[in-house]
């Protein structure tokens, strides 16, 4: 984006931001900048379709897009009870998207999308950008997900599209994770000599060795949220431990040991603490440490022999939950725990459901499930409880949803 | 602890010393006893103790040596260098199996895997069993060298089966060197639950995942 176009969104902005609208209740505490509605009910949005080429793909994505952010509710647009979202062509190669006020005909944005290559991505952005607008934290349309089918790492995009193999390393590869920026990930890879973790850029291809995972079963890597070590799991011959590594080099901590096996590090978005799975109790269950392995204890509360198995932690962007999978009568099912509340809450109930990975938006899970009959993707909105299928691919599994991806990033 | 310390001969002098001390109605007419006071209980209560937690001393310190026995072992037989040139190709399927340089029917008996019950990774007897034939061949065949392959069925979460399947070869790599086979000639891996021997989501196909398998990584000859 150049500076002029920053100049124009921040001109279109500021009125927003210091002017309240009209209908705004600044005292209800559903209201977000820009969007007046009731607490529990959703604003109306309707995104005017096109026959136009150009005009019709860009409608249908942001309507996509905007629906799939679970905040509107999307009516057709003679109903426009709320906000408009129109498009027009301004000369060749060139689309501009306004969010329009339907009572007040105010534009709150203004965006051009170049059409051509680069339309699908610039018109994810504007998407994210209306959601912003409107409650003030942007979508999770732009974002991306890796996830694991028949042994290799794959990616997808967050509306579904684009899903693809990568050129990874290993057979299998297993265990995608994110870095911090996007641009980069971890993953292990069976190569003839060891299994160790790989980091890999995401734009170049280039990959390296975590340093001292050259040995040993190397698996499930985390990296911490400044993005300069990764914690892990190393099988040897006495056990599975949780160990911490400097992306830029050293010999690995350890900070697990004794009995039982310690796997599935996850950090904290503080990097202070780091939730793992522990087989110390006889069963997988929930534990947390300190990130220098201190003061650990039982995160998830369970009863020996009669709490089912436990997996797979992941931490909510705004480090207040834990999503994981345990085994309700023998079958994986995503809860989210409250650790400040201590409450548990179960999220899914048809089919096997397994590894929950958060949107960067803290609102959405994503896990792998059996319930569309192979397992592929699904993605659940915790406000609402809508679900919808990610990938139908039958077989795609170990997902892990990107963090914002900045414009750039590969995609 | 302290209960598995004492042995049950001071659990008995213990209670002897109790019932002399609280429990004699008329100790004025009773003969002497045998001297024990409450100074000697104390004192064999915190010998006990002591053994105790030079038990436990001694303990914590064989797993450290253990891990760092593991940690030396795994460091030696590793090839870091071959392991970062491979990382730099793309996904190659896995090496075609080594021959054996076995005969037929050793060869075979090699190949056997062995069976677990469902998220155990001790050994059954038939395992045992099995498991003690392919010692007898390690030992008539003392260049052949093997990988134990950890697998298991697809019904655990996949990354703890990957941690299950490392302890079920583990187990089995223990069992073979606790019995004379030298540590270099048995490596070991985990697949998990990434390559079942058989497809299908019945018991019958998972008690057939849930296994160990034997590579050969140099040949008998």
């Amino acid at each position: 984006m150049g500076n002029g176009q920053s100049a124009m969104v921040l001109g279109l902005l500021l009125p927003i931001v210091h002017c309240p609208l009209p209908a705004q209740d600044t005292t209800a505490s559903g209201v977000r900048i820009g969007i007046t509605y009731a607490p529990g009910t959703r604003p109306a949005l309707a995104v005017v379709q096109y026959t136009e080429p150009g005009l019709d793909s860009i409608g249908v994505i942001l309507a996509r897009d905007l629906d799939h952010s679970d905040r509107f509710e999307m009516v057709p647009a003679q109903d426009a009870a709320g906000f408009v979202v129109s498009l027009a062509a301004d000369g060749p190669g060139r689309v501009t998207v306004s969010l329009q006020d339907a009572r007040t005909g105010q534009v709150s944005l203004r965006r051009p999308i170049p059409t051509g290559a680069g339309l699908r991505a610039a018109t994810h952005a504007v998407a994210d950008e209306i959601v912003r607008v409107a409650f003030g934290q942007p979508g999770i349309a732009s974002s991306a997900l890796l996830f694991v089918r028949n042994g290799r790492i794959w990616r997808v995009d967050a509306d579904g599209h684009g899903a693809r193999e990568l050129r990874t390393a290993g057979s299998p590869a297993l265990s995608p994770a994110w870095a911090p920026d996007g641009r980069s990930f971890a993953y292990t890879a069976y190569v003839r000599s060891g299994q160790p973790i790989v980091v890999q850029d995401l734009a170049s291809g280039a990959r390296r060795v975590l340093d001292g995972t050259e040995y040993g079963l190397n698996i499930t890597p985390a990296f911490s949220p400044d993005g300069r070590r990764i914690a892990f799991a190393r099988g040897l011959e006495s056990g599975t431990d949780v160990y911490v590594s400097s992306v830029a080099g050293g010999e690995p901590q350890r900070l697990t040991s004794g009995r039982g096996d310690n796997l599935s590090p996850v950090w904290s978005p503080d990097g202070s603490r780091i939730a793992f799975i522990s087989t110390r109790p006889g069963s997988p269950q929930l534990y947390v440490m300190n990130a220098d392995g201190t003061g650990q204890e039982v995160l998830a509360r369970f009863d020996f022999g009669a709490t089912g198995t436990t997996s797979a932690p992941a931490w909510s962007p705004d480090g207040q939950l834990i999503a994981f999978h345990r085994e309700v009568g023998g079958v994986p099912q995503v809860f989210v725990l409250d650790p400040s509340r201590g409450s548990l809450r179960q999220i899914t109930g048809s089919g096997r459901n397994e590894d929950p990975s958060w949107a960067p938006d803290g609102r959405h899970l994503v896990f792998a499930s059996t319930r569309a009959g192979g397992r592929d993707l699904q993605v659940v909105d915790l406000e609402t409880g809508r679900t919808r299928q990610l990938t139908h691919l039958r077989g795609a599994r170990l997902p892990a949803w990107s963090p914002r991806l900045a414009s750039g990033v590969d995609r | 602890m302290i209960r598995r310390a004492m042995g049950n001969g001071q659990w008995a002098m213990v209670i002897a010393g109790a019932l002399l001390l609280g429990g004699c109605p008329r100790p004025q007419t009773a003969p002497a006893p045998a001297p024990m006071d409450s100074t000697a209980i104390r004192d064999s209560l915190a010998a006990a103790a002591r053994r105790d937690s030079l038990a436990r001393a001694a303990r914590a310190d064989s797993i450290a040596r253990a891990r760092q026995d593991s940690i030396a072992r795994a460091v030696a037989a590793s090839r870091p260098d071959s392991v970062r040139a491979e990382v730099q190709r793309d996904s190659v399927t896995a090496s075609s199996p080594m021959a054996s340089g076995l005969p037929a029917a050793e060869d075979q008996l090699l190949a056997l895997p062995l069976y677990f019950e469902t998220d155990r990774s001790d050994l059954t007897a038939e395992s045992r069993a099995l498991l003690d034939n392919k010692l007898e061949l390690l030992r008539r065949y003392p260049r052949l060298a093997i990988q134990i392959e950890g697998h298991c069925d697809e019904r655990g979460p996949d990354e703890y089966n990957l941690a299950l399947g490392n302890r079920r070869a583990a187990t089995v790599k223990r069992y073979l060197v606790d019995r004379g086979i030298a540590d270099e000639r048995v490596s070991i891996v985990s697949y998990g639950e990434e390559r079942p021997a058989v497809a299908g989501n019945s018991e019958e196909a998972w008690s057939r995942n849930r296994r160990a398998e034997f590579r050969v990584t140099r040949a008998a000859r």
